[in-house]
């Protein structure tokens, strides 16, 4: 059961910053989302058994599956984590300089997507 | 396979562009040209094979489950069209070279995309799966966008888009016609579809039909979808010759051809063709005399003559279709020439207006008697070959609905369009020779920029009397478009036919039409201009755009809360029903989860992290508590018996903090205030659901009772296969490598987008002194670093028996790149010369050269093979080297983020708000930083 209670709690801390203002927040947010995601990968492979798929394969080995899926979607996760904190970098470069002032950023992206439309022909 | 090899002899070219640029600058289209002749000398090899009234096939299985087969082959009227488009490709590669003078990447561009372009044009008309057609045609379309659009030049985009829209607009159309094709008939085989035309009856005939009128209108400009082909004339003057005179307009031609097999009987496809044909023959030549710029000219004059193209193949006799094949062969090499040659005259001149050019053939004689030549054979004079294609195309008129009153009245219509393709001929001509010379200064271009146009201005002369020689090919495509009676053997002289009387009749009044121009130029003048389509469909373009946003509007929230909001309250919705309608649990899941003491405790420090990260009001305390939460999920990793996935968190976790603190420093520590009470109620209630549910559902769908079956056959055979003791890692670079090598790839473009997002800020800051180092982290990097790189070798190489691996050695070697950017944000000894992008490469050549090598040895692509090692050194196998690809990309990665994230923002910067005054202002601000190096 460990590993309900482990996800629900990231899940629930990892939304409650994703609502929070903030770009940080965000990122924080999003990093404890990809925890939790990774816990229900391996908790579907089942939690019984626990040696390590190294040496001798026993009636207690763990299902490796789950394992190398984990494995490279947290690298993978890190890799997003950095590329948002490329773009918390990058907001941080508009009139309001602060990345965790939140909206500022936010404002400036929606008002990007928006132009995007009206000007697509022009540029 | 003649044909697989001549398709992929040309796209080699095109990869092989770069390379002749950096070698031969603008005249690699000297080689290039030559590239097009062997191309075209590969397919005359079959030349009498094709004339023996058989073909060239050759087919791959491509989509089995649709019966989709990558087919080509080539018939007589296959081969004309690719003569043509390789034949005038190597006209226009030799005339590039003297008129291109951007920069070198800009010729480049050209070249590539023209090749490309050409490699298209051939795919489409070799193509005997009408699939592999629409891709090719699709192709053309995408690639004449990138020739107009001219790398996004302001004044050519709006008129590229236009080209775009209306073009893939009838691609769409074609698509649709494919899909009820395959549905009615079962095949896409073009080569079957047209050998049983009578399986295609009723109302999906008369649709197919329909569609696949307009999907070539709108390629070959027909009215009312005309108005694109003017306004691609912003493209430069070599690719409106090939494009959009010679070739891709060629291709809705090509496809009228093709299916008149199919549809040529019926009455409505014949007068659908003839009627707006003909409409679109005299409404280009029109507006083709009301031009005075010779390209705008030329480009209603080729919008006419593709008119008069569409309108003989609506004749539908053997007759018509031969002198719809010859007229194209004609029209592509004097409108080729045409447009040239008034390339010629805007580049010397630096005007294309005919009332700048007055004169112009006392000081560019060979350039305006070159001309005349061509105008001669557009107006269809003999000896020309457009005379004889002239004719030809009258005698077919003639005979439209068995030679009737209707026939006499398409030969009048098609009488009157040449009237004035006479005349706007001879107003071309005479604007050039007619009173003073008005540029005196004007000297004749070098004979290597007229020679292509010479060429082909010769050759559609020559053609003329030699018509007899193009005569076994035509007759041949002719018979291959209609396999009905016989196409007349094609003749220079035809003796005193009614085709000749109009001829003359043609000359008489055009040249009745020339004298009087100057009351015709009044009346056209006065005449009403034709309802403007481009700007119709302009607004209804920009209509459709205001109902998008608008449309989008609902979607756009100030924050990004709101935004999340939205899936988040889905999956509490999805939740929810699933809790009300979910009644059985999947079989296999029992209680695979039994809680161990050691596991309450994890759980209860994560808690009281999770809740200290939740009030943080510090950014450092928020990023140190994230940090805490993972080592202690890393920990409950360990303990479930994931060494490999416990290792890798840490370091993820360590390498985060690392680049976060680089992120941030000396940014305001503070969060952002948590804000007003209401939405803190609001997000912690969704937050709570949504945890509740996450919760559920992992309580309830997981913990399998056994282990998975792929599970157990990797821990049954992963060691016996692979030599690898470490079942985990075997997962990773030997069964599922082409999953690593993905997500490896995703890695990289994260590397590489992080370098294009950091654009314009300096790589390295300008301090080159030790000025910011930090004393304590300097010692002890000096001390870790070498261990952390010796660990992380280690670790590497042991991956396959051991923890460890690509991916957990590279993040350890980053992690001393962090350490040492956060000790030395100057440059850090010794790591500070790794660069991402090098890295990215290589890790990606590595990878790509493990994947090729057991292809190479006859194994499946990305197969371990062992390699035969000496006996005390381990053993060795490709997954390793594949594993290294891993390891360069991951580190890759690392090294991005810390250097690109890690440049303190006091440095100089684009941030104009910390620039400090006394800096100079001329910052590498805006400047793309492709690669790392500095």
């Amino acid at each position: 059961m460990s590993a309900a209670f482990v996800v629900g709690v990231l899940v629930a801390a990892g939304v409650f910053l994703l609502l929070r203002p903030g770009l940080l927040r965000v990122v924080l947010g999003f990093v404890l989302l990809g925890h939790a995601v990774n816990v229900v990968l391996l908790a579907a492979g089942g939690l019984a058994r626990r040696t390590a798929a190294l040496e001798e394969v026993g009636p207690d080995t763990a299902d490796p599956l789950p394992q190398a899926f984990v494995l490279t979607a947290i690298v993978i996760s890190f890799g997003i984590t950095i590329h948002l904190l490329g773009l918390l970098r990058r907001g941080a470069g508009g009139p309001a300089a602060d990345p965790t002032g939140g909206d500022a950023d936010a404002d400036s992206e929606g008002d990007g997507g928006e132009g995007g439309h009206g000007t697509g022909r022009r540029r | 396979m003649i044909l697989a090899a001549t398709l992929a002899w040309q796209v080699g070219l095109a990869v092989c562009v770069p390379l002749l640029v950096r070698r031969f600058g603008r005249d690699a289209g000297y080689p290039l040209a030559a590239g097009y002749l062997v191309a075209a000398a590969l397919l005359l090899t079959r030349l009498p094979v094709i004339l023996d009234d058989r073909e060239v096939t050759v087919a791959w299985r491509w989509l089995p489950g649709l019966a989709v087969h990558a087919a080509l082959r080539m018939d007589a009227l296959g081969l004309v069209f690719a003569l043509l488009a390789l034949g005038v490709g190597a006209l226009i590669m030799a005339y590039c070279p003297r008129y291109l003078d951007g920069s070198e990447a800009e010729q480049e561009r050209v070249y590539v995309t023209m090749t490309l372009f050409a490699a298209a044009m051939l795919g489409l008309v070799l193509a005997d799966d009408l699939l592999v057609l629409f891709v090719f045609w699709e192709l053309t379309s995408i690639l004449s966008f990138v020739l107009i659009g001219q790398g996004g030049r302001p004044a050519a985009t709006g008129p590229a888009v236009q080209a775009l829209l209306v073009t893939v607009a009838g691609g769409l159309a074609l698509l649709t016609a494919i899909v009820l094709l395959a549905v009615h008939l079962g095949t896409t085989s073009l080569d079957t579809i047209v050998a049983e035309p009578e399986r295609l009856s009723g109302v999906p005939a008369w649709v197919v039909g329909t569609l696949i009128i307009v999907a070539a209108f709108t390629k070959s400009a027909q009215l009312p979808f005309h108005f694109w082909l003017p306004g691609a004339m912003v493209a430069i003057t070599p690719v409106s010759a090939y494009l959009h005179a010679a070739t891709m307009v060629k291709a809705g031609i090509y496809l009228l051809m093709r299916f008149s097999a199919v549809f040529g009987g019926s009455w409505a496809w014949n007068g659908t063709l003839i009627a707006v044909g003909l409409l679109t023959a005299i409404l280009g030549a029109l507006l083709a005399l009301r031009q005075y710029d010779l390209k705008a000219l030329l480009a209603y004059s080729t919008v006419s003559q593709l008119g008069l193209l569409v309108g003989v193949i609506g004749v539908g006799t053997p007759d018509a279709d031969a002198a719809a094949i010859l007229y194209t062969v004609a029209h592509a090499l004097f409108k080729a020439t045409l447009f040239m040659l008034v390339g010629i005259i805007d580049h010397q001149a630096g005007s294309r207006d005919v009332r700048e050019l007055a004169g112009l053939h006392r000081v560019m004689p060979a350039t305006v008697w070159l001309t005349a030549l061509a105008a001669m054979s557009m107006a269809g004079l003999p000896p020309t070959i457009g005379f004889v294609g002239k004719e030809a195309i009258f005698e077919a008129l003639g005979g439209a609905y068995g030679g009737g009153w209707l026939g006499w009245c398409a030969a009048g219509l098609g009488v009157l369009a040449s009237v004035l393709t006479f005349a706007y001929a001879a107003r071309l001509v005479h604007g050039m020779v007619e009173g003073p010379t008005r540029q005196r200064q004007l000297r004749e271009p070098s004979w290597a920029f007229l020679a292509p146009a010479a060429v082909a201005a010769v050759a559609a002369t020559v053609l003329g009397p030699t018509v007899a020689v193009l005569s076994p090919l035509v007759e041949r495509a002719a018979d291959d478009a209609r396999p009905e009676g016989t196409p007349p053997y094609l003749a220079f002289w035809h003796g005193f036919t009614p085709a000749l009387g109009l001829s003359v009749l043609t000359v008489l009044l055009g040249v009745l039409m020339f004298l009087g121009r100057v009351r015709v130029d009044r009346w056209l003048r006065s005449v009403p201009t034709i309802p403007p389509f481009a700007e119709l469909f302009e607004r209804a373009r920009q209509a459709l755009l205001h109902a998008g946003s608008f449309v989008a509007r609902t979607a756009h929230a100030p924050g990004p809360a709101p935004y999340l909001a939205r899936p988040l309250l889905a999956t509490v919705a999805l939740a929810t029903v699933a809790a009300v309608t979910l009644t059985d649990v999947p079989a296999g899941l029992g209680d695979g989860d039994p809680a161990r003491p050691g596991d309450w405790l994890l759980l209860g420090m994560l808690v009281t992290a999770l809740a200290g990260l939740l009030v943080a009001r510090s950014a450092l305390a928020a990023i140190g508590l994230t940090g805490v939460v993972g080592l202690l999920l890393s920990a409950w990793f360990l303990t479930v018996g994931a060494p490999d996935v416990a290792l890798t968190l840490m370091l993820v976790e360590v390498l985060t903090a690392v680049v976060v603190m680089l992120a941030l420093r000396q940014q305001p520590p503070r969060l952002a205030p948590v804000g007003r009470r209401r939405p803190v109620v609001g997000a912690a209630l969704l937050a709570a659901a949504t945890g509740v549910a996450a919760a559920a559902g992992t309580a309830v769908l997981t913990g399998r009772d056994q282990v998975s079956g792929p599970g157990r056959w990797y821990l049954d055979r992963a060691e016996a296969l692979t030599g690898g003791a470490n079942v985990v890692n075997t997962i990773l670079v030997d069964f599922r490598a082409l999953d690593t090598l993905g997500e490896a790839v995703v890695l990289a473009v994260v590397a590489l987008g992080l370098v294009r997002l950091a654009a314009g800020r300096p790589v390295e800051p300008a301090s080159t002194g030790t000025a910011g180092d930090d004393l304590v982290l300097g010692l002890a990097y000096r001390v870790l670093a070498p261990v952390m790189l010796l660990a992380s070798a280690v670790l590497f190489l042991r991956g396959h028996e051991e923890t460890g691996g690509g991916f957990i050695g590279a993040l350890l070697a980053g992690t001393a790149v962090g350490l040492g950017q956060l000790a030395h944000p100057g440059g850090a000894p010794l790591l500070s010369r790794l660069r991402s992008a090098p890295l990215v490469a290589a890790g990606l050549l590595t990878a790509t050269v493990a994947a090729l090598v057991p292809l190479a040895a006859g194994r499946s692509l990305l197969a371990p093979l062992a390699l035969n090692t000496p006996d005390p050194l381990p053993s060795l196998s490709t997954s390793l080297l594949f594993d290294l690809g891993i390891y360069l990309m991951v580190l890759a990665l690392v090294v991005a983020a810390v250097r690109r994230l890690g440049v303190p923002p006091n440095q100089p910067t684009d941030l104009p708000t910390d620039l400090p005054t006394d800096l100079p202002t001329g910052q590498p601000t805006g400047q793309p930083e492709t690669g790392g190096a500095r």
